[in-house]
């Protein structure tokens, strides 16, 4: 009873417009201030430590600092470049090639907004420009832009396997081969509604311009490959991978591609770093790194204070033993596996409408893990069945953080975003239900590259 | 209704604001990548490495936090409130601000007690509301775990915090002092942001769909850069 009075708080804050994060951390001062004898100092330890006792979190705002350095130094640019010479001439060409640009750039950046920012700023405006409706682009990135939080590296996954003492690089390993099925299958409805639209296609522009944009975006590209490679290798943790691709992203923004800082001409042409000898020194104080680093701190800022307020309220869950409660709950209905996915996966698609992912995975992951597991479910499987269902709730109202930005992108009102995204919302529907039920496309590459897992629980 | 500094005074608060977030967030990514290159290039282990990082991630939200609060950057559901009359949506987001001020005043006084014992200083008692000094020993001899003591400070602090006995590692104080600063930082903005409300300055305390004017503004300058690149792919 107490917690149908802490959650009826919580949702009653949010409705009236308390922020996320104050509603959550609010709620659960109220609660521990009423029902236990917890002091209001170990509330403001819990969020000092949500911070310093969390190394896995740290991963967060290097993998922040990273896509933007990577956003603001023209690799987006780049990536649809060679997207656009491998696919653009096929029937519907830009839209398939705005997909496979979102795909690449999840890859360097771990959040699905960044992605739409990133890839829809170019390609809407881009497809608008050869003929297709406002609609159709802004609905095709919408949805391709949640692949963020699906192909590695990705914000929620960190946040997921610091909750439950998973292994991020299995979760980032985990969601490899989900992210390329759903960008396929993306693909392919867009091609089938091109061939019956009769949607515009480009031109082939040959071998040599895929090679040249390729090796033209490559620098970027790479950047996976280290943060991957690094962590797999055994060469770093996870948040020194995350560190490690920031410092590149970051030199590779302002001395390889020179579309920030010293180098940077403002006619659009760059200098040799011969003509600025100093900039390697110069450029820790040049206004467009300070720029970057604000930018990524701010949204560092506005998660991790909403993931710290989480981690308050995910406390005194455990402390009133709620998790075990409905495990026993739920165990003692005498709950099949695959009802109890149908289960979360209603949970999570209601919760995903109101929270930002990483808060909800926060409060809901302790909830049902335990469960999981005894029912035999995979850790891992169960990560990637969460992040799908964040994904989706990423495009529908009324928290939807994509659809926002699709519109501010696409200069139109959030409502006709929902309209346009939703044809392309089944094809991650369908995906889900896939996801599911067939947990070997889940596990199958991480158990082949580090071995079966251990599940302790 | 993005945030824009009026006076000289808040246009420099607001750059100290800035780079202070930037500083953070650049030496928390500098102390990690170091520690890489010192591990691989020297063979050698930065033991306060990953302390030090952990401590300027907490100090990077704890600051952001109050500044986030100023430039109205919390996330929050505004698909109700937007659907309510003016004067009902107004009286909510009252509320809201007051409830949000409530939020910072117990975690003030939750940074308080919880830090003063290390900097051997009082707590309050009272539990929710403060209704006193406490009187406590302190605790000023607890120290961090990894972070050597720079001599140059120790005769000092030691003196200060410790009885004179020196300190091997830094002492608790110092990385838990951001949280009273922060929370009193806290209070403030969020003060400022129900008064705000209250003379009609802000209309909701919370970011959704403002997002999107932001962005507008961004997407205006797409189109030229989508037509290089799409010339470009010609």
């Amino acid at each position: 009873m107490d917690v149908v009075f802490l959650f009826a708080m919580i949702i009653g804050f949010l409705l009236i417009g308390v922020p996320i994060s104050f509603s959550l951390g609010l709620s659960s001062t109220i609660f521990l201030m009423l029902y236990s004898d917890s002091s209001l100092a170990s509330v403001a330890q819990k969020l000092f430590q949500a911070m310093a006792g969390h190394e896995t979190l740290m991963a967060i705002p290097f993998f922040v600092l990273a896509s933007t350095f990577m956003s603001t130094g023209g690799v987006a640019r780049r990536i649809i470049r060679f997207a656009i010479a491998c696919v653009g001439h096929v029937r519907g060409g830009l839209a398939i090639a705005g997909v496979f640009a979102c795909m690449l750039f999840a890859a360097l950046s771990g959040s699905s907004p960044a992605t739409v920012v990133a890839i829809g700023t170019i390609v809407i405006a881009g497809m608008r420009q050869v003929g297709y409706s406002r609609d159709f682009a802004a609905g095709v990135i919408c949805n391709a832009g949640t692949l963020g939080i699906l192909i590695p590296p990705s914000i929620v996954m960190v946040v997921y396997a610091s909750v439950t003492d998973t292994s991020v690089g299995r979760m980032f390993l985990a969601g490899v081969i989900p992210g390329i099925m759903a960008g396929l299958m993306l693909m392919i409805g867009i091609y089938v509604t091109a061939r019956v639209r009769n949607l515009p296609r480009g031109e082939w522009q040959g071998w040599g311009e895929v090679a040249d944009s390729g090796l033209d975006a490559l620098w970027g590209l790479l950047l996976i490959v280290i943060i991957l490679g690094g962590i797999y290798g055994g060469i770093f943790t996870p948040t020194e991978a995350a560190a490690v691709s920031a410092v590149y992203a970051f030199a590779i923004a302002n001395f390889v591609y020179r579309d920030m800082g010293p180098l940077r001409r403002p006619d659009g042409k760059s200098r040799a770093l011969i003509q600025r000898p100093l900039s390697p020194i110069t450029v820790l104080v040049h206004p467009d790194t300070k720029a970057a680093l604000y930018e990524a701190g701010r949204l560092t800022v506005m998660l991790m204070f909403i993931i710290a307020n989480a981690l308050i309220l995910a406390h005194v869950l455990t402390e009133e033993q709620i998790p075990q409660a409905i495990a026993a709950a739920m165990l003692e209905a005498g709950l099949e596996w695959w009802v109890f996915l149908i289960v979360i996966n209603i949970i999570l698609l209601i919760g995903g409408q109101f929270m930002e992912p990483s808060g909800l995975i926060i409060i809901v992951a302790p909830l049902i893990f335990p469960i999981a597991i005894s029912l035999g479910i995979d850790p891992i499987h169960l990560g990637i069945i969460i992040i799908v269902n964040m994904e989706i709730g990423m495009i529908t109202p009324p928290v939807g953080l994509n659809l926002f930005v699709t519109s501010g992108v696409a200069g139109m009102p959030v409502m006709r975003v929902v309209r346009a995204a939703l044809p392309w919302l089944s094809i991650l529907f369908v995906f889900l239900i896939l996801v599911t039920y067939v947990p070997i496309i889940s596990t199958w590459l991480p158990t082949l590259m580090m071995g079966p897992e251990i599940v302790v629980n | 209704m993005s945030y824009e500094p009026r006076s000289m005074i808040a246009q420099a608060v607001n750059e100290v604001e800035e780079v202070a977030i930037a500083l953070i967030l650049g030496l928390m990514t500098v102390v990690t990548f170091a520690n890489v290159v010192a591990r691989y290039v020297f063979n050698d282990n930065l033991l306060w490495a990953l302390e030090t990082t952990s401590f300027l991630f907490a100090w990077l939200v704890l600051v952001g936090c109050s500044h986030m609060v100023k430039i109205n950057a919390h996330l929050g559901v505004d698909a109700l409130v937007n659907t309510f009359s003016k004067p009902l949506r107004r009286a909510l987001t009252l509320i809201s601000a007051f409830a949000c001020l409530i939020f910072s005043l117990l975690l003030l006084k939750g940074a308080w007690d919880y830090w003063a014992p290390f900097a051997e200083l009082q707590p309050t008692t009272g539990r929710i509301i403060p209704t006193g000094i406490a009187d406590v020993r302190g605790q000023g001899w607890y120290e961090v775990e990894d972070i050597m003591m720079p001599d140059a400070l120790n005769p000092f602090l030691s003196n200060l915090l410790n009885y004179g006995e020196r300190y091997e590692k830094i002492p608790r104080a110092i990385p838990y002092v951001i949280l009273p600063i922060t929370m009193l930082l806290l209070v403030y903005r969020c003060a400022q942001s129900l008064y705000w409300v209250w003379i009609g300055e802000r209309d909701l305390i919370i970011v959704s769909h403002e997002a999107e004017e932001a962005l507008e503004e961004a997407s205006s300058q797409a189109p030229a850069a989508a037509a290089t690149t799409l010339d470009k792919g010609r």
